[in-house]
């Protein structure tokens, strides 16, 4: 088991209304599973997928990654987790702007102190593997929005992370471009025997998933 | 990848680093120039140090020489000479030259010194002359004159070159070997020749005299005895010349450091709101390096380099156009060749204040990084990364 959430809650506090943005969630993610969290706008994937990733803290609830209770951490102890254990992938990329095709897949080694040689060498197997050995060289603005996306997986798994985090990783992706990156995150996980939980609210992305949950209101249920 | 960040936006970059250039360039200007002026007359005060100097009554003295005010008849040296506890007086007749080609220069071009050929001890201790030099000729109508390095350097002089002084053209026999800055621009005669070219009517005045108390004797209480029994005169021991210009230096100082402290101050605000608007511009940059796990001290790093590598461009740069301007005040000021003062770069702005100014500059700079810094490391991820959505 990679992940698993038990009671997970993220209450948010407006003035004086009380919004529960994630309510109560119970989830399992296997390792190489690909899970994918679909429902519409502001029903709370985001703020799941920031739960699981360590981003946020829940009001309630607990997060195990690697059956290791993430409630107890510190905060040095969560970045470090999210560094060697957890990938991201953003709806817009978060490439950094300064920072070549490859060298925003080094970035995430680079911070873990991993040499620069490996660093090269494993950044440049990654970018192959997405297809992008032509473009190592290239900053995010001239790419293509699906190119930057092949980027931001290829940074995601540069870690070897047992678990990886999309989110809407098709939305700013036209049909096509989308289905290739939808394929290309099935492969990877398979191949990596990395989890991977998508939040989405493509149907596509659902295809492709061994594991589909609904969200509505915070609120999560199994397809 | 810090220093790539400062260049994406490099318009912002290059006039952040622009302003801590100027504020550096005045910086390194204002103090080069001011310390130059103050170690002159700091060092003039080397000259006679122990003796007491006399002047006529109302002359201003700048440490050890007059610059203004009267005359003395030379025959004051032998009232002197009589005071108990003076043990020796030296006449000496000392000009400044202001005049340089019809022009009135700001600071003096030159100084003139008429001094008893057999007491030039005195006033160059042992500073020895370059090879094939003499001393000159205690025969006034020798005509004959030592002179510093500097006016050698500028005016392309050598031994036997002659030198057009008043009506008098006086022979150069001697080249003075001297690091002093004092030293470098004087022109050394015989006393009786000075009082002819400078007095050629009335050639027995003098406008000071160095004083040596006898062994055991107090300076102040010589001073009184020289004040009380000779009419017109001013005596000043040492100290008291020092404590005449004390305040001037305290107020030069004062008013450079206030300089330094204020520009510096508007440097480290400039720094601060352009790394605060990078900062909130790449709040998304941020928040995604803590997703990735990147520690908060990676971060604030990061910001505070950016920062100082403004800071070291700025810093280098107004060093460099500081100098270059000191260089150029101090060949306006003076008439002598910027090529000379080329020659003596170090001696203008000495390297330990280029450090100084460079640290300090990085100091700053740093410093100024700290709120942007903060504020950088402190973005809450998963805020900042849904907002952007």
């Amino acid at each position: 088991m990679i992940v698993r959430t038990l009671e997970l809650t993220r209450i948010y506090r407006l003035g004086s209304s009380r919004i529960t943005a994630v309510n109560k969630v119970n989830l399992e993610v296997d390792k190489a599973n690909l899970v994918a969290i679909n429902g519409p706008s502001g029903s709370g994937k985001t703020t799941l997928l920031n739960l699981i990733g360590l981003n946020d803290h829940p009001t309630f609830g607990k997060v195990f990654i690697n059956k290791e209770d993430t409630s107890l951490l510190a905060e040095k102890e969560r970045r470090k987790t999210r560094l060697q254990n957890i990938g991201f992938i953003f709806q817009t990329f978060n490439l950094l702007p300064t920072l070549t095709a490859l060298e925003n897949v080094e970035l995430p080694m680079a911070l873990a102190n991993i040499s620069q040689e490996t660093q090269r060498r494993r950044a440049v197997q990654l970018l192959e593997t997405v297809g992008l050995a032509n473009r190592l060289q290239h900053r995010p603005k001239e790419l293509s929005t699906g190119e930057m996306q092949r980027v931001a997986i290829a940074r995601a798994l540069a870690n070897s992370p047992s678990l990886i985090l999309a989110d809407e990783p098709t939305g700013e992706l036209d049909s096509e471009t989308g289905c290739e990156i939808i394929k290309l995150l099935s492969d990877m996980s398979r191949k990596q025997k990395t989890a991977v939980i998508v939040a989405t609210h493509d149907e596509k992305m659902v295809e492709f998933a061994d594991v589909t949950y609904r969200i509505h209101d915070g609120s999560i249920m199994q397809e | 990848m810090c220093l790539r960040n400062l260049l994406r936006r490099r318009l912002r970059t290059s006039l952040c680093i622009l302003g801590i250039t100027l504020a550096v360039m005045f910086i390194v200007t204002i103090g080069a120039t001011t310390s130059r002026y103050t170690s002159i007359i700091r060092e003039m005060n080397i000259f006679f140090s122990g003796n007491i100097v006399v002047v006529a009554q109302g002359s201003i003295v700048v440490q050890a020489f007059p610059i203004s005010g009267g005359n003395l008849p030379e025959d004051t040296v032998d009232e002197v000479k009589r005071i108990e506890g003076v043990r020796t007086a030296v006449p000496m007749l000392v000009f400044f030259g202001y005049e340089l080609e019809d022009a009135i220069q700001l600071v003096p071009t030159n100084i003139s010194i008429g001094i008893p050929s057999e007491k030039w001890g005195i006033l160059v201790g042992s500073t020895p002359l370059k090879p094939d030099g003499r001393w000159p000729s205690a025969n006034s109508s020798a005509k004959e004159v030592i002179v510093g390095p500097s006016l050698v350097d500028q005016y392309n002089l050598a031994l036997g070159s002659t030198i057009r002084i008043k009506n008098y053209n006086l022979t150069i026999v001697g080249i003075l070997d001297t690091p002093s800055t004092t030293l470098a621009r004087v022109i050394i005669m015989p006393l009786r020749l000075a009082q002819c070219v400078y007095f050629p009517t009335n050639s027995s005045w003098i406008n000071m005299m160095v004083v040596e108390p006898e062994e055991g004797s107090v300076g102040k209480e010589v001073v009184e005895n020289i004040e009380a029994n000779i009419t017109g005169v001013k005596a000043l021991t040492a100290d008291e010349r020092n404590e005449i210009i004390a305040p001037l230096l305290s107020d030069i100082e004062t008013w450079n450091l206030g300089m330094r402290g204020m520009l510096f101050f508007l440097s480290m605000i400039l720094v601060t709101t352009v790394a605060i608007m990078n900062v909130s511009e790449r709040r998304r940059d941020f928040a995604t390096l803590g997703a990735l796990g990147a520690s908060r001290k990676s971060i604030f790093r990061m910001v505070i380099t950016e920062t100082t590598l403004i800071g070291l461009f700025g810093g280098l740069l107004g060093i460099l156009a500081g100098t270059v301007a000191t260089l150029f005040l101090a060949s306006i000021y003076t008439r002598i060749p910027l090529t000379l003062f080329f020659q003596g770069l170090f001696g203008v702005v000495s390297p330990i204040f280029m450090v100084e100014i460079l640290a300090s500059t990085l100091i700053i700079s740093c410093v100024a990084g700290i709120i942007p810094a903060i504020s950088a490391m402190s973005a809450n991820i998963s805020e900042v990364l849904r907002s952007e959505y």
